[in-house]
């Protein structure tokens, strides 16, 4: 029996009364490279069927790693992963079937028209060929790419061309989509067209997408829960909006002179900043927990700590994220 | 609302097990790539036959040899046009790593054994047509065969094995060496240096004792002394690696161990691609 994505207005998808369980599962899952390198200490987390979920995290964080067990070419050291309930370790076909990678560098054949890339996808994914040429037609539709079919990807844009991939991925109708850095190295004006159409990908197919990214509007743009990575650990996983939660509704941001991480320890020993206060170079970011910003800005001044420039603003994910593995980078410095 | 059992509610993918198809994917995918790139099919040719056509029937005349020394050579150069269309062919495995190709093809729900299998399959084919094409050329300047049915077969079964087993270690030699560059470096030792002690162009037994002892070893040996027995129905070549009377029996035991060196080299190529993909 093959399994067709429907978009969610053709036949009750999103009213469903059956609840499905997460399309993946992550069990204390570990890769310890040759040479003793951890990339993946033991992660869990799941990723709810038709959910987007965000991998964040800096390079060496472990995400690839993690994708590369996920998507089966990278072999877990402990620890077991299941997608849509094929186990990756002991069922790679069922879960290579059930899925489908938009890898961070090219992966079609150039030489090849974008066609011929789309019907060899189909082919390897064992799309029925009755269904394939009009799935094609659709996706290619679906992601603008149908006025290039017949041209050699060669003659492709960098846009056009990771559209194409996003294309060859949605063929096979996965149940669970892995972009891998999907925007890296793009334009922001193609980057921004792309989220468009993940956005409107999300929008007509109910499938399950894990995103790994380190640009954080990216992920707050789509992922409905992110986990944020760093040297092989999750250190959070929350929606973005709780996530953004963890630093109140309010922060200070002052510029400093001198060493703004001296300058956040004796702001944390005189209590002035929570344990959520981080510093970068010569910023240091205090959330303000319902304080008057003034009564702050006077009690630093008290300690003698000299600021240049004073602004205050609402959280964001790039303060959740610094925090996060700035933070730790400085702990394990 | 009431629980659901995993079992029922994860409708899991089912997987599809025939794996011919797949193979024919891939294996048409290698070919429109190669096809994409005649030089690939028609630079392997040219030194073959420029020996066969050219240097052979020059040494032939400089050594006033009266024997059919251009057959010799002929056939003498499928020897080297298979090692070095197979070794070509290699390439396309690290051309497929590096344009990031392979990614894609290890994340398809395929058993991964069946990407070197569908290379091999175009090695295969590109190389029937080469030898065919310098066979014909042969045949075109004069050059005279010895054919029968079953000389026919001995050398059918002779060139598929040693091209499968050759693919084999292009297979293998580009699993292990990480750019194109470092593989073409090794193209030489591994598809030409053989092919002057495995009696190509005179017979092993005009080789010093110790190179003609190692002669006997190579499987490219084996390979053309049936491809001679096949197509000049000369059975001397087998003769200078065995010192037997039966020519089947000697043809039988030449082609065991090109069919081992096959089997072998066939295994070790998917073990490495395997072992290469999965990290």
């Amino acid at each position: 029996m093959a399994l067709a994505l429907k978009p969610l207005d053709s036949d009750g998808w999103a009213d469903t009364a059956q609840p499905e369980p997460p399309a993946i599962v992550v069990r204390a899952l570990a890769k310890t490279y040759p040479g003793g390198v951890e990339a993946v200490k033991a992660i869990d987390f799941e990723v709810e069927t038709g959910e987007v979920f965000g991998l964040l995290g800096p390079n060496g964080a472990g995400k690839s790693t993690t994708i590369g067990m996920l998507t089966t070419t990278v072999r877990p050291t402990s620890g077991s992963a299941t997608l849509v309930g094929h186990d990756v370790a002991s069922e790679p076909l069922g879960a290579r079937a059930a899925s489908s990678v938009v890898f961070q560098d090219p992966v079609v054949d150039r030489s090849l028209t974008g066609r011929r890339n789309l019907e060899i996808h189909a082919r390897l994914w064992r799309v029925p060929q009755a269904e394939a040429a009009p799935r094609i037609g659709e996706i290619a539709a679906a992601v603008g790419v149908e006025e290039l079919l017949e041209r050699p990807v060669s003659t492709y844009s960098g846009g056009q061309r990771r559209r194409l991939e996003i294309a060859r991925a949605l063929v096979s109708h996965p149940r669970v989509l892995f972009l891998d850095e999907p925007t890296v190295g793009l334009d922001p004006r193609i980057r921004a067209e792309l989220l468009d159409v993940i956005s409107g990908l999300r929008a007509r197919y109910r499938m399950t997408i894990l995103l790994t990214t380190h640009y954080l509007d990216e992920a707050d743009r789509l992922c409905d829960r992110i986990a944020v990575m760093h040297l092989g650990e999750i250190v959070a996983c929350d929606s973005p909006e709780a996530l953004r939660a963890t630093l109140g509704d309010e922060i200070l941001e002052l510029r400093i002179e001198g060493d703004g991480r001296a300058a956040l320890d004796a702001l944390r020993a005189e209590s002035i900043a929570d344990c959520a206060a981080f510093a970068v170079g010569s910023t240091v970011a205090v959330p303000l927990r319902e304080r008057r910003p003034v009564d702050v800005l006077s009690q630093i001044h008290a300690l003698g700590v000299t600021t240049q420039a004073v602004t205050t603003r609402l959280p964001t994910l790039d303060d959740v994220y610094l925090r996060l593995t700035g933070g730790r980078l400085r702990a394990d410095a | 609302m009431s629980a659901v059992s995993p079992e029922i509610a994860l409708r899991r993918q089912p997987v599809a097990r025939n794996p011919f198809g797949p193979l024919a994917t891939l294996a048409r995918r290698r070919f429109q790539l190669t096809a994409g790139r005649p030089r690939e099919l028609f630079v392997p040719l040219l030194t073959p036959i420029l020996f066969a056509l050219v240097i052979a029937p020059a040494l032939k005349t400089a050594l006033h040899t009266s024997t059919a020394y251009e057959a010799f050579v002929a056939t003498g150069t499928i020897g080297l046009l298979i090692p070095l269309n197979t070794m070509f062919s290699g390439l396309s495995v690290i051309v497929d790593r590096e344009s990031g190709a392979q990614r894609e093809l290890l994340s398809a729900p395929i058993p991964r054994p069946l990407l070197p299998l569908g290379n091999l399959l175009v090695a295969l084919a590109t190389t029937a047509f080469q030898v065919a094409v310098l066979l014909g050329v042969a045949s075109a300047r004069r050059i005279h065969f010895d054919i029968t049915a079953g000389g026919f077969l001995w050398f059918l079964a002779a060139s598929v094995l040693f091209t499968i087993g050759m693919y084999g270690m292009a297979e293998v030699l580009a699993g292990r060496v990480p750019k194109a560059e470092e593989y073409i470096a090794r193209v030489p030792a591994v598809a030409i240096v053989p092919w002057f002690l495995a009696g190509s162009l005179f017979p092993i037994d005009a080789l010093p004792v110790v190179l003609t002892w190692i002669a006997r070893f190579l499987p490219l040996t084996h390979g053309l002394a049936l491809v001679r027995y096949g197509l000049l129905n000369d059975a001397s070549a087998l003769h200078d690696i065995w010192g037997m009377h039966s020519a089947s029996g000697m043809a039988a035991l030449s082609l065991l161990v090109v069919a081992a060196f096959a089997l072998v080299l066939t295994r070790a190529a998917i073990r490495v691609f395997s072992h290469s993909a999965l990290k």
